[in-house]
């Protein structure tokens, strides 16, 4: 086991481009960082471990959910218990990963999200199209999960053992059920989750009409799970925590 | 030669011909023995509806139908069950691929690790 309890864990897609500036940023400030390339076909792996990320290679493309799975998973074989989801575009600074860590401190929390909405109301830097889209989401995990979480898609989270041992063998691969039915099977299994405002780098690129397309299969999601439930499931929280504890 | 008949005589030469062609690709192992049975039993089964075109024609004057669109719901039915039975084993075959794609990349990690150390 190599030691240390937090871990940055980078699902990066053809980002060779920027994946070297996020890993130097997270080494920087003494993160361990770990890069799941997925398959990607330009530089993103090498570029990663010359920055000084661990670097694991996915041979097939998995999608994010996938690439999160095998972070989640190298995160436990390898003695970490929190570990920091972070994007590989830049869009999340290295300097925010404290407060992430310092809300789970504070408030025992399993799952933070970091968020660019904190203050409730504000759709800063994103079109009306996908605030709506998020609104609906955020709406299925208040009635689902009786949780009030501004940002579902945010991929800038904080997850912490026992929740972490769980995603590492149950996360669901496909689009939107890594961030948005996540949280809610987390929060219906009894995590605590919390969020709190980060800032984030305005993206590069992003245009209306992906924007449109995403917000649309959002919805399609949001409506599949309110028809046919969850597709994953997890050990509920008392569960899983006796069993971390015994490993 | 009755028009049911000459369906039947069709049929049948078709089903004896599924079998045939069946077994010998479960020989040459083209198919596993659990698709092999699948798709002997639908062979068996156009062979015996033909046997039986008579007694299958006779269900279609309950509702109405000709002998040989009854024989057409059915097999319509019997390759849709096969479609969606085909969906889940690829379904299924897709999460393995997955989590041997996962285990493969973090085993690579671990020896890429242990090269370093040495």
């Amino acid at each position: 086991m190599t030691g240390g309890r937090l871990v940055a864990v980078v699902p990066a897609y053809n980002e060779q481009a920027t994946v070297g500036g996020v890993v130097t940023s997270l080494v920087g400030h003494g993160i361990t960082t770990v890069v799941i390339d997925d398959a990607s076909s330009d530089h993103t792996g090498s570029v990663a471990a010359a920055a000084g990320a661990v670097v694991i290679t996915l041979p097939i493309n998995l999608g994010v959910g996938g690439a999160l799975r095998t972070g989640w998973r190298w995160a436990v074989d390898h003695g970490y218990d929190t570990a920091i989801q972070v994007d590989g575009d830049g869009q999340h600074l290295a300097d925010e990963v404290a407060k992430l860590v310092a809300a789970a401190d504070a408030q025992g929390l399993d799952l933070v999200i970091g968020t660019r909405f904190a203050d409730g109301g504000s759709h800063a830097g994103v079109s009306w199209v996908r605030w709506g889209a998020m609104r609906v989401l955020a709406g299925v995990i208040r009635r689902g999960g009786k949780v009030r979480v501004t940002d579902p898609t945010s991929g800038f989270r904080l997850v912490r053992a026992p929740l972490l041992d769980q995603f590492a063998t149950e996360f669901p691969p496909y689009y939107l059920g890594d961030t948005f039915e996540a949280v809610l099977v987390a929060a219906r299994r009894g995590y605590r989750i919390g969020e709190v405002g980060v800032a984030m780098q305005a993206r590069q690129g992003g245009t209306a009409s992906a924007d449109l397309g995403a917000s649309v299969r959002a919805m399609v999601r949001a409506l599949t799970v309110l028809l046919t439930g969850t597709s994953f499931d997890i050990a509920p929280r008392e569960v899983a925590a006796t069993r971390h504890r015994r490993t | 030669m009755s028009t049911t008949a000459k369906q039947a005589l069709v049929l049948a030469v078709g089903g004896l011909l599924t079998v045939g062609v069946v077994m010998r690709l479960a020989r040459r192992r083209l198919l596993t023995t659990r698709y092999a049975l699948g798709w002997l039993g639908v062979g068996v089964f156009i062979t015996v509806a033909a046997v039986l075109m008579p007694f299958v024609g006779r269900l279609g004057e309950i509702a109405d139908i000709t002998p040989t669109a009854v024989l057409l719901i059915l097999s319509s039915v019997t390759l849709l069950a096969i479609t969606v039975q085909l969906s889940i084993s690829v379904s299924l075959l897709q999460e393995r691929l997955r989590a041997t794609a996962e285990a493969n990349a973090l085993l690579a990690g671990r020896v890429a690790e242990l090269e370093q150390r040495r």
